[in-house]
């Protein structure tokens, strides 16, 4: 039993179906994360927990009470909103204030407890400014502490980060991060970005379409998506659909021409193709002999971008399929490779992740240009 | 070259902060010289009727008695309380209807937001004394409320302060919605998700959150019709009662005026009446702009 949990939950907006018979169970002090592209359901998810929006189906379990049909007002969470809400008429100590004036906490305990958040967020010598003269990351702040000040059994907060600017939101996750540490609190994370809820999540929900694709570790998303979709959208990944022709040695294996393969391990599943996923970097450029339980496979260089700490190269492959290379720029006199040159590319058995038959994935649209950006 | 330079640009800010004023004289010349005319000079001959002794002419002599006379009126000061308590209690109906009337069109209306605006503003085109009348026809004592209710006629619909009340809440009543209901427009209705969420219920929520941030529309929106109903005088004409209970300041300067022919009573005491409100709309200014900085 966890501390939340949604149990069966489905919530329809004029027929539209935002959620789809999702079920979480979050233990206490973890940090969770539903992520997706808009219109997956997150937000909505979230909503039900805070009670903003009541399921069609399904209940609502806030440490191990019903609250399927609680109000907001009454339940023992607080949620950090996209825009803040922050009370533009109240100083930053009155909207900290705010929760604990309305359950009537005697004053000595409410400046107390405003003191202590406001340094715990670091908002120190600003109680008595208006939100209007904070800067976007000292209202995120505000928003925080006002949550945070109730001692809410959980913090629920809908992309917080969003309205600000990148340097900002990195500092922000880390911070967040540690918050989160510090205080013990369960925080539920509702974000788009892929990589504040791989840097902060203890376990994230990829949703789509309004059911939960894949709920794992950060580590298990990346290595082990359970359908492209994920593949694609954790990361940056190659998907290749592999005609089995042989079974051999706890192997599947795609025979091409001139002696090429591609090799993936045989999960035991049956059906005539496979589709696979391979991350850029674990894919090497052939300098030496290709060892046994490797794909190998040519291809054409065509576009090369420096990025830095790694080189992502773009090879088309004699079979019409493009792949995203990374190459790490770990020395020096690194030369790469020219755009038109041809590469030999082997990759280990074990870095083809099987994610299923093709006819299951359906659409997916997850092509290695688009899930880089 | 810099201080060039700096002297170039100095002469081009001197320029660009010029023109503007030049601009804003053009634009308010035609407005400012109408008001001159036609608000201004009718005032100042009032003020000057208000001080000089009867007969006016321009050797009558200057004196203070219009004032001393309005002033001492025991009559006078009976219709001002009558005059105040018939005109907040309409503002106070205006109020009750207005808050959350605004509130609904802004928060909860959707669609409907631009239809109840335009019957708003239909409502407040149509003649004042065709509304009027049409009350009558309503409260009239074989108007349509006394012909529903069974029994005999309800005898304090019509002729009576509640008449009188009811009518100038109805003819007033978009002026008090539409700065409420500006003033709405501007708030986030995150702020009502989040006072929510930190526990308030919709009492709180109205209290804390709402009434503070529309506060600076509830004040224009009082001024508003405080004003001219200080000065109202055919409501009461049409539908107010014989024994005086609605006897309203607007009707006695009117009637020192045209029946009495006292001219200097009348502009005195139009002048006190002007004075009030000018001081109500200072007051008022002062308390929209105080509650900005201390809610």
């Amino acid at each position: 039993m966890g501390h939340i949990v949604v149990e069966g939950c489905t919530k329809r907006f004029d027929e539209v179906l935002a959620v789809n018979d999702v079920t979480l169970a979050i233990p206490a002090g973890e940090f969770f994360s539903m992520l997706g592209p808009s219109g997956c359901g997150k937000t909505t998810t979230l909503r039900m927990i805070a009670g903003f929006e009541t399921p069609d189906e399904g209940r609502i379990l806030l440490q191990g009470r019903d609250v399927t049909a609680v109000q907001p007002q009454r339940r023992n969470v607080n949620m950090v909103f996209q825009s803040y809400g922050l009370f533009p008429h109240m100083t930053v100590g009155e909207n900290i204030a705010f929760g604990l004036k309305i359950r009537k906490l005697d004053r000595a305990e409410i400046d107390q407890r405003v003191a202590e958040v406001i340094r715990t967020v670091r908002l120190t010598g600003l109680d008595d400014r208006r939100p209007a003269q904070l800067s976007g990351g000292q209202q995120q702040r505000v928003a925080l502490a006002r949550a945070l000040v109730n001692r809410p059994a959980a913090l629920l907060l809908d992309e917080p980060l969003g309205a600000l600017d990148l340097q900002l939101r990195k500092e922000m996750q880390l911070e967040l991060k540690q918050l989160q540490a510090r205080t013990g609190t369960t925080f539920v994370y509702v974000t788009h970005d892929q990589e504040e809820a791989m840097t902060m999540s203890d376990r994230i929900a990829v949703m789509r379409g309004g059911v939960v694709e894949q709920l794992a570790t950060p580590r298990e998303l990346y290595a082990r998506p359970a359908s492209a979709f994920v593949a694609g959208f954790i990361g940056v990944s190659n998907l290749i659909t592999v005609r089995v022709d042989r079974r051999e040695g706890g192997l599947l294996a795609m025979e091409l021409a001139d002696g090429e393969r591609l090799l993936a391990v045989d999960a035991g599943g049956a059906g005539e193709e496979v589709q696979i996923t391979v991350r850029p970097e674990w894919i090497k450029l052939a300098d030496e002999i290709v060892g046994e339980r490797e794909s190998r496979v040519t291809g054409t260089v065509t576009d090369i971008v420096y990025l830095g700490s790694v080189t992502q190269l773009l090879v088309l492959l004699r079979t019409g399929e493009r792949l995203t290379v990374h190459r790490l720029n770990d020395q020096v006199d690194h030369v790469d490779p020219r755009p038109g040159e041809q590469v030999v590319l082997r990759w280990a058995a074990e870095h083809s992740y099987v994610i299923g038959t093709p006819a299951a994935i359906g659409d997916t649209n997850t092509s290695p240009a688009a899930a880089a950006g | 070259m810099a201080t060039v330079g700096e002297a170039v640009d100095l002469g081009r800010m001197r320029q660009a902060r010029r023109r503007p004023r030049r601009g804003v004289f053009g634009i308010l010349f035609a407005p400012v010289t109408l008001l001159l005319v036609l608000f201004l000079a009718p005032m100042l001959i009032m003020v000057q009727m208000s001080l000089v002794r009867f007969p006016p002419n321009v050797d009558s002599g200057w004196t203070l008695e219009h004032y001393g006379g309005v002033l001492t009126n025991e009559l006078n000061r009976t219709i001002a309380l009558n005059t105040a308590f018939i005109a907040t209690t309409a503002m106070i109906a205006m109020l009750l209807v207005a808050i959350p009337l605004a509130y609904f069109m802004v928060f909860k209306a959707g669609k409907l937001e631009l239809l109840i605006l335009l019957a708003l503003v239909l409502a407040d085109e149509l003649a004042p004394v065709v509304k009027i009348y049409a009350w009558q026809v309503i409260l009239g004592r074989q108007g349509v409320i006394n012909f529903l209710v069974p029994g005999e006629p309800i005898e304090w619909l019509i002729f009576s302060r509640f008449a009188v009340i009811l009518t100038l809440t109805t003819t007033y009543v978009t002026y008090t919605t539409i700065p409420i209901y500006a003033a709405m427009k501007a708030i986030d209705p995150a702020v009502f998700e989040s006072s929510r969420d930190l526990g308030a219920g919709w009492w709180q929520q109205t209290k804390k959150v709402l009434l503070p941030l529309a506060a600076p529309g509830i004040f224009i929106a009082m001024i508003l019709v405080y004003i001219p109903m200080l000065t109202d005088f055919v409501t009461s004409d049409i539908l107010g009662g014989a024994g005086g209970g609605t006897y309203m300041m607007g009707q006695r300067v009117r009637d020192l005026i045209l029946q009495d022919v006292d001219w200097g009573s009348g502009a005195a005491l139009n002048f006190l009446l002007l004075s009030v409100s000018v001081v109500l709309a200072l007051a008022s200014y002062r308390l929209a702009k105080l509650n900005r900085i201390e809610p």
